[in-house]
């Protein structure tokens, strides 16, 4: 399916973390709260081969993901995208999805104030991400929307 | 040997049970995983789970779920609690924000919290 509802659109543009839900392959349920972006119809979050995430989505490749708008929680309206996800790890797809994300959450006022916020905590960080390295490659796990639907809470 | 962690004591993260900027529930069910978002409250050191009545698909008593509560958009402010437990039945809790709910409590099996803003060092992975 196309998610073509401009009121979708318009909460899949504006909502800033998502949260995916998986199985592994026992059927044990888990869920994540990840960054992701909007790739042609698809939707592409990033994360690590070694996570929980990626691994139960090469177990088992149905996910359902919820979006809502950060900055209007009280709205407590709540689209659930669910569907088929696969992990991706090629270059081009990993380069992609960087600088989809460096332009959402890094170079905008929000995040370049965040990182200015926490200068003291930014070798940390790289750290944190070299570490994560060392355990796998980053990865994007590709969904293609099969349902979308709208919460209400 | 020295690791970064993002890790906390859970009981730093209590504040997220007070006021509950967003949660939802995971459950497996018959056609995959199951996202839902709830309604939260946290009373007594119980966590009772509001599940919209119009729901169409509610975990069983008994099942393991995941609930999950997290907050922030970017990277230092991103907290979160992960609770991995079992649903029971139970009743509506006291002043129940959603009257047409279906309550339920997870009982918590392992619980989890991480909060990016307090990457530090630590000996072990924890």
């Amino acid at each position: 399916m196309n998610v073509d509802d401009p009121a979708m659109l318009d909460i899949l543009r504006r909502c800033m973390v998502a949260r995916i839900a998986t199985l592994s392959c026992n059927g044990r349920p888990s869920i994540n709260p990840l960054y992701f972006v909007c790739q042609s119809g698809r939707i592409w979050l990033g994360t690590s081969e070694w996570t929980l995430a990626a691994r139960n989505v090469q177990a088992d490749a149905r996910v359902s993901v919820l979006f809502e708008v950060e900055q209007h929680m009280r709205s407590h309206r709540v689209l659930r995208i669910s569907g088929q996800a696969s992990v991706r790890t090629e270059q081009q797809v990993q380069r992609s999805y960087a600088l989809r994300v460096a332009r959402k959450y890094l170079l905008t006022p929000g995040g370049i104030g965040n990182y200015l916020a926490h200068l003291r905590q930014l070798p940390s960080m790289h750290q944190y991400h070299a570490q994560s390295a060392e355990k796998g490659r980053a990865c994007v796990i590709e969904v293609i929307p099969q349902t979308a639907e709208w919460l209400e809470l | 040997m020295k690791q970064v962690t993002r890790n906390i004591d859970p009981a730093s993260a209590w504040d997220l049970l007070e006021r509950v900027p967003r949660a939802c529930l995971c459950f497996a069910c018959d056609h995959g995983p199951q996202a839902q978002p709830v309604v939260l409250v946290w009373q007594d050191g119980r966590y009772l789970v509001g599940i919209p009545q119009k729901a169409d698909r509610k975990p069983e008593p008994d099942q393991e779920v995941v609930l999950l509560i997290d907050e922030g958009v970017y990277f230092f402010d991103l907290r979160a609690l992960y609770i991995r437990g079992q649903v029971k039945q139970a009743s509506a809790p006291r002043e129940a924000p959603a009257a047409d709910g279906t309550w339920v409590e997870v009982v918590p099996l392992k619980t989890v919290a991480w909060d990016y803003g307090t990457l530090r060092e630590v000996s072990d992975e924890r």
